[in-house]
């Protein structure tokens, strides 16, 4: 029991990565949008335990946050409004499957043969860093990127509402005016 | 210091003038730059020559370093010593003159401006050829009096016949220049030097690493183009197709000159070269033969008078074949004023009878246009030998050291010569005659306009009448000796000089009589000759058919060559068919390449896994 | 706030390392595999999701606060660009009247 929960840290970072990894082959393999849709915020979740779990609290909390609660809601509302059931969709997956399954299979034993070449070479482990540091960097180093953020969420913002004001101009139909 | 420069730069800022801005000016302004910038180049050059007859010494003007790599530099720079003053004095001088009658004769001329810009570049060209120091600044002058007459000889380049007489002249020209570039450069790699007195003197000092006499032909070959030497006289004839003061000053008082000045120049070359002086001497004389033959059945006046300057360049070749060098400069003077002074008034008779150059279709203008009756008699007789007049003089010495001169004198050579000077006389006799005696051959409405020239140019012909008479006082032989030493006569042979007088004056009188029995009595006697020898005289009057033998020879192969080797082998097949081949090649792979852009995203996506798969192996292959 | 903790140990920076690069592979195989335009722009988060979780790790090891700006910024792209993806996608779902991107062919060629 003890040993349980001396290593606590260490069992649920191995539990989080593997319910993250479930969650990422779910996505590419899920027939329905809706539920590709949840299994992707089940990783993003499980991601943000991971951050947790490695200390950097506020980083995980964004995650949470903007990823699930803005990026993730909005795409669910898509689906939902696109009709999902879409009959002229001829199945899950494209032509190049068999091909992209090897070139990915290959990618990804490339890198993660890469991964560990890296960290064969690089013993450095130096000091980690707080929400403090990160605050006053983020303020004082990087204050041009801060605002340059600023800049761009604006132009986003104007950039959706060009889209709709067109749209709007063209007549509003969407595909869920379709009732399969 | 800048009195050489002056004089050749005076011309071409005349030429830059009335060539750019010549039309806004107004006649009156071209002629007064045109004529006054040579007049003032010939002020200073007689300036210069008085000053060089009190020093004797010549003056040289660096101009400027054209190149310079090492220790070798090319420059520009003027020479002058008694035979450029004397090629200089008459350039400027003559130059002048027809200047002057220009203003005249191309009064109603459109392109009046140009005219006088040409003849301007042209007087910088040949005051560069004569005043300049070495081989490289003379052949700058060399090709610009090409490229000059060819402007000028196709000057009215609308009828395309003129314009083909100047390409002629200019590539006949160009031919005789890969041999005088030859010599150039065979000069240049044994002595490291193109300036003519350090030629002339390594030269006489011993033996060089070229043989003479190869450079000498070289040279040769190049003085047969510009002076219109058999093999290379025919663009001379054609190019009469210019204006007349063109025909005057260019081909026959200046450019077709330089050949002889040339040759003259480099003598130390020629005097160690026995050969190529033999082979100067045996066309000279052919020359002279060949073309007094042909104009004895020419129709055309300027046709006539242009066969005739070929004849008598040949003379001056025979001179510098003996060795002789100062009596061929000599006979150059004499013949600039003559010549010049037919030919002028050859124009003024055209002038005119509005037009008209056939001399069938001439005579009886005795007293319609005496003034250019009476300088045309004294030129004739000039050019045909009869004392005192300034020709009997020249041709004399040439006569004279053709027979007896101890190095290439030779009866052979004299005998040609003395029977080309019987032609000369009988010819010009025949041309004065046909032109202006004996009873009026013209068309009505020709002879109804038949008036005097103007004064300028009445008044040229005057004073070229007045140097024709007393211009062989002037001893131009003795004037050169120090620099042109006259060549050793062989001994035995001293006593035959005034018999030899003798015989050239009973030449030029046996011509004229000739002459006034054929022309001046009724026309039954040319007809009666003419049939008994009517091939000879086809022959004759088809000048020995040498055009249609280059063409046959020499322009259908090439023509041949041109186009079905050059054209369609080399042209079409290989160049147009790499191009298009290339382009296909172009075309062929961007239609497989392009089958990548399908416009499928899944494809793109693959591509970028492939693409930054491939960076990863590369990076790992490169540390 | 959360005291100073130790840096993460060696396998467990392999074991996440190894997690992101199996993400953004997994990403990008999706990208190529599936049909449907909105899957596709999941997938892309994934692959965002992956990259972030390298970069986090590295900032944790080395202790330098640009990856944690960088992880910041990159959260902020991913929204604007979402929010624009998403009403280009309506726009050519009105056009072309298929979410399958085997329609959207238009640049051919």
């Amino acid at each position: 029991m003890n040993a349980f929960l001396a290593n606590l840290d260490t069992l649920l970072l191995y539990v989080f990565a593997f319910c993250a990894l479930v969650g990422a082959v779910l996505v590419v393999v899920l027939r329905q949008p809706m539920r590709v849709a949840m299994a992707l915020i089940s990783t993003m979740v499980f991601l943000g335990g991971i951050y947790g779990l490695l200390g950097v609290h506020f980083i995980a909390a964004f995650q949470v946050l903007i990823y699930v609660g803005a990026v993730m809601v909005f795409m669910v509302y898509t689906i939902m409004l696109l009709d999902v059931r879409d009959p002229a969709i001829k199945g899950r997956f494209s032509r190049l499957l068999v091909p992209g399954v090897i070139g990915g299979a290959i990618f990804l034993a490339a890198l993660v043969h890469a991964v560990n070449a890296l960290l064969g070479r690089s013993a450095a482990t130096a000091a980690s860093f707080t929400l403090q540091d990160f605050s006053v960097a983020f303020l004082n180093e990087y204050w041009l990127h801060f605002e340059l953020t600023s800049v761009l969420l604006l132009a986003a913002v104007v950039a959706a509402l060009a889209v709709i004001k067109g749209s709007s101009r063209h007549g509003g139909e969407t595909g869920a005016d379709r009732r399969g | 210091m800048n009195a050489l420069k002056l004089i050749v730069l005076l011309p071409l800022v005349g030429f830059l003038v009335n060539g750019l801005i010549g039309n806004r000016l107004g006649k009156r302004a071209v002629s007064i730059i045109g004529c006054g910038l040579p007049l003032i180049s010939f002020a200073i050059t007689v300036a210069l020559f008085i000053q060089l007859g009190a020093s004797g010494q010549p003056r040289i003007e660096a101009a400027y370093t054209w190149a310079a790599f090492g220790t070798t530099t090319f420059d520009i720079a003027f020479y002058f010593d008694r035979l450029s003053a004397v090629m200089t004095l008459i350039v400027t001088g003559v130059g002048t003159l027809i200047h002057i009658y220009s203003i005249g004769y191309m009064k109603d001329d459109d392109s009046y401006a140009r005219f006088f810009a040409y003849l301007n570049m042209f007087l910088f060209f040949m005051l560069m050829l004569v005043l300049g120091r070495s081989l490289l600044v003379m052949f700058v002058g060399w090709e610009g009096v090409g490229l000059a007459s060819y402007l000028l000889i196709g000057f009215w380049f609308q009828d395309p016949v003129n314009a083909k007489a100047g390409k002629k002249a200019f590539i006949t020209n160009r031919v005789g220049d890969a041999g005088f570039l030859l010599g150039i450069f065979l000069l240049y790699h044994a002595l490291g030097t193109l300036e003519m007195d350090r030629i002339n003197a390594a030269f006489l000092a011993g033996p060089v690493a070229v043989s003479a006499s190869l450079v000498g032909i070289c040279l040769f070959i190049g003085a047969t183009g510009k002076s219109a030497q058999i093999p290379l006289h025919v663009w001379l004839p054609d190019a009469m197709a210019g204006p007349t003061p063109v025909s005057a000053l260019i081909h026959a008082a200046t450019m077709v000159t330089a050949g002889v000045y040339m040759i003259a120049r480099l003598n130390g070359i020629y005097l160690n070269a026995p050969a190529a002086s033999q082979l100067v001497a045996a066309i000279g004389v052919a020359t002279a033969f060949f073309a007094a033959t042909i104009a004895i059945a020419q129709t055309d006046i300027k046709k006539v008078l242009a066969y005739s300057t070929i004849s008598q360049l040949g003379f001056m070749f025979v001179a510098l074949g003996v060795g002789a060098y100062g009596v061929a400069v000599f006979h150059l003077m004499t013949h600039a004023f003559f010549k010049a002074c037919l030919f002028l008034g050859a124009g003024s008779v055209i002038h005119a009878l509005s037009g008209e150059q056939d001399i069938r279709k001439m005579g009886g203008l005795r007293k319609r246009i005496p003034i250019t009756y009476w300088t045309f008699l004294v030129a004739t007789a000039a050019i045909a030998g009869i004392p005192p007049l300034a020709g009997f003089w020249s041709k004399d010495e040439i006569l004279w050291f053709a027979f007896a001169s101890g190095s290439g004198g030779s009866f052979l050579v004299f005998g040609i010569a003395a029977l080309t000077a019987l032609l000369t006389a009988f010819y010009m006799f025949r041309l004065f005659w046909l032109v202006f005696l004996g009873p009026s051959r013209m068309d009505p409405d020709v002879e109804h306009h038949v008036h005097e020239s103007p004064i300028t140019m009445t008044g040229v012909l005057v004073v070229l009448a007045g140097l024709s008479a007393v211009g062989g006082f002037i001893s131009i032989p003795h004037f050169l000796e120090p620099l042109l030493p006259l060549p050793a006569v062989q001994p035995a042979l001293k006593s035959f000089q005034m018999p030899l007088v003798a015989l050239s004056v009973a030449l030029g009188l046996l011509g004229l009589a000739g002459a006034w029995y054929f022309y001046g009595g009724p026309a039954g006697r040319t007809k009666a000759i003419k049939a008994r020898f009517g091939g000879l005289y086809r022959l004759l009057a088809g000048k020995y058919f040498i055009d249609e033998a280059y063409e046959f020879f020499l322009g259908r192969p090439l023509h041949w060559i041109s186009d079905h080797v050059f054209l369609r082998i080399g042209d079409r097949a290989l160049f147009d068919g790499t191009l298009h081949g290339l382009a296909g090649l172009a075309r062929g792979s961007a239609g497989v390449l392009s089958r990548v852009q399908t416009g499928n995203l899944h494809l793109y996506a693959l591509l970028v896994l492939i693409g930054s798969f491939l960076c990863l192996v590369w990076s790992w292959a490169h540390g | 706030m959360a005291a100073r903790r130790e840096p993460i140990a060696v396998d467990k920076v392999q074991l996440l390392l190894s997690l992101a690069v199996a993400m953004f592979a997994l990403g990008l195989v999706g990208v190529i595999v599936r049909r449907n335009v909105l899957v596709m722009l999941m997938c892309m988060e994934l692959m965002l999701n992956g990259v972030n979780l390298s970069l986090v790790t590295f900032a944790q090891q080395l202790g330098s606060t640009v990856g944690a700006v960088l992880v910041f910024l990159i959260f902020v792209v991913a929204t604007a660009e979402i929010a624009i993806a998403i009403p280009i996608v309506l726009l050519l779902v009105r056009r072309k009247r298929t979410l399958d991107l085997d329609a959207y062919s238009d640049l051919k060629g």
